[in-house]
């Protein structure tokens, strides 16, 4: 029995520790660490990104660079309107500072004629005190862009950490009624007290979703706010204008579109703005319950409630009618043993989507991570579905191998990580479903919703019939 | 002055060319001395790619986790006992500290670490100061090679015949094809020659510490082998076969010989130099034909690497044309510089053409005013021909050397290779650029 497990059967069965609040120390107290996800900084440059026409500059050597980099990919960014730059920090800086370089880079950035300049800082200028701040504060009336400031170095955390510390700034120098503010149209501060708008929502963290094509998720979310009846006033972010970010206190509620990030965001509209947060504590739609759910409650909050209805049932007549008549693999699903591996966003809504519709009995969970009471929210589920299951949380590469060897599930919907790393465990089915996966998508695939879960199921089908083919021809052909 | 590249255009740093070099090396636990960010990062580059292209198994990719407190109070400790985690999770057989920009700032003496652990595991423990602010790519593959010369063992009973294919890293990175190193090989066997390993393309541990046994040491590239090339000749007394990259006839008949004659074995070389070249005479006189009167245009600055551009002017030259390398940026010839004077050396000076697009700001700005660019260039000579990326079409015949076709570029099966891509460029000379990659690339 390998360690972590053995801890986690003297703790009755869950391996790590409860996914801590935002604002607490996030990670592991581990020595010897296998991350799944990246750092704080690459967290930020993905919020930062999400804004249109923007230019985000890593305050980092040139390493931290390939992370922004990815980032951009992450939000789907357009080279030809968003822009990221680098100060590439060496020695000199490190030893002499690094601010000169930051403002001459910042005076560079000029040539681009963005509206907006995020400043993602990494490890090595905020250990040596690079005062960041004070920096951008200083160029600001040399140029004719907004500069933001997000100290975001990859000590303070993991990816979500830094999705949280972004929206955090974000919300702080953009949004008026904050820190530096600029007033609203009208001259008025937004409090507590705005008018808010009804049936208006502001939605948070559509990124921090593991989903390969999350926006196919943020999509189909707009989509049935628009059935409702509501609208969208701010992404916080994806395509997401710079005006957008004034009408955030108007919103008459938030969704927080991720169980991983921007739980303290919503938290900080309900507490500056009063805004209410809907949905909160249900899984996200993925499967027919949690769609079922979910599409309830806005309805209820937005008293469209025969609109949601009549979404519901158009919904799982065309899941339904779909896996008639292109086929179901029910052999491939029924009852096996299955391990799921995954963030908390798309793992915990997971667990009920493969019992109750696919009919599969998950023996093991093992999130890669999870924000304050997503924990909570998996226990929810699993007592509710009646499963006992283990579940691992904060899980690195080594637990879940080290889980899933021992769980020997026979199939495990996780990553092209878990496909890799099982290979010697003689676990024969691995479904590539969140991040990353190997494959292009080119079109955005949701999981959430029906279509979602139409999603869901082909890709399970094709890794279950890929499981199938042959490697090796037995004979030549004779033509 | 030397230009810097500009703030939208980074190389990886230190610690990721270092991470990329030990990649190469089986059952090699790395024990990052660093944050999750920097972890992660090079795992899914380097290992997950390892396993999808190159037939590796899943090998971890571990650190230490660095969080605000370890920055604050130090993590030798925590350093150590986590190498002594990897011993017992992994069971490497080699396990490298590597450290980042935190634990670098912070002053943790990682080398004394790795030393203290060495006494406590039975891997071999090797520690490599690679934070990113440290230095550029170049000394991140540098250094990571200059490390592992600890593990080799001294110079005593010589493997006669043998050789060490150098300066190779994770395996078949984008410029680095696994088909190139395997038309080496099959040369290197074909003249009766043997091969310890490839440093680092996957090699083993043994196949390090044996390293300094072999008769030479030959490079796949000259660029990447010259540094650990020249610290083994210098340590071990180990000859270094000082040749360029195998692109044409020339090059490839002296690579051959750069290893051959060192070895004796000069005339089963050039019987297999005389059947090889045989065997592409077509091939031979079809490139000599395409090329021969022609200005040829060669732009290959980022991908798959400038020195490869040099190697194709020389090749150019080698069939009767006129090479031109356009965009070979002030940068890389600083990073490259001990490759460049070499090449000097032996007679290869090329023509160079910088155009403004080169150092725009922003990625898309740099794509599009270079296509214009290079197609003036184009305009201005007759008969050009264009030996590049295909991020540009300048509307003249063009070879693409970019394309991962699964071909390779070297020796003979490189000639055979060449010939189709170049035919094939002056059959579709006329044909437009498709609307959509015009809107993609330049937004036109």
């Amino acid at each position: 029995m390998s360690e972590a497990v053995a801890q986690a059967t003297r703790r009755g069965g869950s391996v790590g520790d409860r996914p801590q609040p935002s604002g607490g120390v996030w990670g592991t107290a581990e020595k010897c660490h296998d991350p799944y996800l990246r750092c704080a900084l690459y967290g930020a440059a993905q919020t930062a990104l999400g804004v249109t026409g923007c230019c985000v500059l890593s305050h980092s050597p040139q390493g931290c660079y390939q992370l922004v980099d990815t980032a951009f990919g992450w939000q789907d960014a357009d080279y030809t309107e968003t822009l990221t730059l680098c100060t590439k920090l060496c020695e000199d800086e490190i030893v002499h500072g690094g601010e000169e370089t930051l403002a001459r880079t910042i005076l560079e950035a000029r040539e681009l004629n963005a509206p907006i300049l995020f400043v993602v800082t990494a490890c090595g200028p905020e250990i040596v005190g690079d005062d960041i701040v004070a920096v951008c504060e200083e160029m600001r009336s040399q140029v004719d862009f907004q500069i933001v400031p997000i100290l975001c170095a990859g000590f303070r955390g993991d990816q979500n950490r830094g999705i949280d510390i972004a929206l955090e700034t974000m919300l702080k120098h953009l949004v008026s009624g904050s820190v530096g503010d600029r007033p609203q149209p009208g001259g008025q501060h937004a409090t507590r007290n705005t008018q808010h708008v009804p049936r208006t929502v502001c939605l948070i963290a559509p990124h921090a979703n593991a989903n390969p094509t999350w926006m196919g998720d943020l999509a189909w979310v707009k989509e049935v706010l628009a059935h409702m009846g509501a609208q969208v006033i701010a992404t916080l972010t994806h395509d997401t204008a710079l005006s957008e970010f004034q009408n955030v206190p108007l919103a008459e509620a938030c969704l927080v579109l991720s169980h991983d990030a921007g739980q303290k965001a919503a938290e900080t509209l309900a507490e500056r703005y009063g805004i209410e947060q809907w949905c909160a504590g249900l899984p996200l739609p993925i499967g027919f319950t949690n769609t079922r759910n979910w599409l309830a409650q806005l309805g209820h909050r937005l008293g469209a409630e025969e609109e949601a209805d009549r979404l519901i049932v158009q919904g799982e007549t065309l899941v339904v009618e779909a896996c008639r008549r292109k086929g179901l693999e029910q052999s491939a699903m029924h009852r096996a043993p299955a391990a799921i591996v995954a963030d908390a966003t798309v793992g915990i809504p997971l667990v009920r989507f493969i019992t109750e519709d696919l009919e599969m009995v998950p023996t093991l969970v093992c999130l890669r991570s999870g924000q304050a009471g997503a924990g909570e929210m998996l226990e929810r589920e699993l007592a509710d579905l009646g499963l006992n299951v283990k579940v691992v949380y904060n899980t690195d590469v080594y637990r879940a191998k080290m889980a899933l060897g021992e769980a020997r599930p026979e199939m495990v919907l996780g990553s092209n990580i878990e496909r890799h790393a099982v290979e010697e465990l003689g676990i024969p089915f691995v479904f590539r479903l969140v991040n990353p996966i190997s494959r292009f998508r080119m079109v955005d695939r949701a999981y959430f919703g029906y279509v979602g879960m139409l999603n869901l199921i082909e890709s399970i089908q094709n890794d279950w019939w890929d499981r199938y083919r042959s490697r090796q021809r037995r004979y030549k052909a004779r033509w | 002055m030397i230009p810097k590249l500009q703030a939208s255009h980074a190389p990886p740093c230190k610690f990721w060319t270092a991470f990329q070099v030990l990649n190469g090396i089986r059952h090699m636990a790395p024990v990052i001395h660093g944050p999750k960010g920097c972890t992660y990062s090079v795992a899914s580059t380097y290992k997950m790619r390892g396993c999808e292209y190159r037939g590796v198994p899943l090998e971890p990719t571990s650190c230490t986790a660095q969080n605000e407190a370890d920055v604050v109070y130090g993590g030798e400790g925590k350093l150590l006992e986590a190498i002594k985690e990897a011993e017992q999770r992994y069971h490497p057989e080699l396990i490298v500290v590597l450290s980042c920009c935190c634990s670098g700032i912070t002053g943790d003496d990682v080398e004394t670490v790795a030393q203290t652990a060495a006494k406590e595991v039975n891997a071999r423990v090797l520690a490599i100061r690679s934070e990113g602010f440290g230095g550029d790519f170049r000394s991140g593959y540098e250094d990571a090679f200059k490390v592992l010369m600890d593990l080799m063992e001294p110079r005593r009973e010589i493997m006669k015949g043998t050789i060490n294919i150098i300066g190779a890293r994770e395996g078949p990175t984008y410029t680095e094809w696994l088909e190139d190193l395997d038309e080496i090989k099959r040369l290197v066997y074909a003249i009766g020659a043997k091969i310890n390993g490839v440093l680092c393309g996957g090699c083993t541990v043994e196949q390090i510490c044996k390293a300094s046994l072999v008769e030479l040491n030959a490079s796949w590239c000259y660029d990447w082998g010259q540094k650990l090339g020249d610290l083994m000749e210098e340590r071990f007394g180990l000859p270094y076969a000082r040749t360029g990259q195998p692109y044409g006839p020339q090059a490839t008949e002296e690579w051959i010989m750069g290893v051959a004659v060192p070895l004796g074995l000069e005339s089963r070389a050039r019987e297999v130099i005389r059947q090889e070249t045989a065997a592409v005479g077509r091939e031979l006189d079809t490139l000599r034909r395409c090329f021969e009167g022609k200005t040829v245009l060669i732009e290959i600055s980022d991908f798959p690497g400038p020195i490869r551009a040099l190697s194709l002017a020389r090749m150019a030259e080698e069939f009767g044309a006129h090479p031109i390398v356009i965009n070979l940026h002030p940068y890389t010839i600083k990073e490259r510089m001990p490759s460049i004077k070499f090449l000097l050396g032996r007679g290869q000076n090329p023509e160079v053409i910088l155009t403004k697009g080169l150092f725009s700001l922003g990625s898309f700005n740099v794509s599009s005013e270079t296509q214009d660019e290079v197609a003036m260039v184009a305009a201005h000579y007759n008969d050009a021909l264009y030996l590049g990326t295909p991020l540009r079409q300048p509307g003249v015949p063009q070879m693409n050397m970019t394309t991962m076709t699964g071909f390779p570029q070297y020796g003979y099966q490189g000639i055979r290779n060449m010939a189709r891509l170049m035919q094939s460029g002056l059959e579709h000379a006329s044909r437009p650029r498709s609307t959509l990659f015009r809107k993609v690339l330049y937004d036109e």
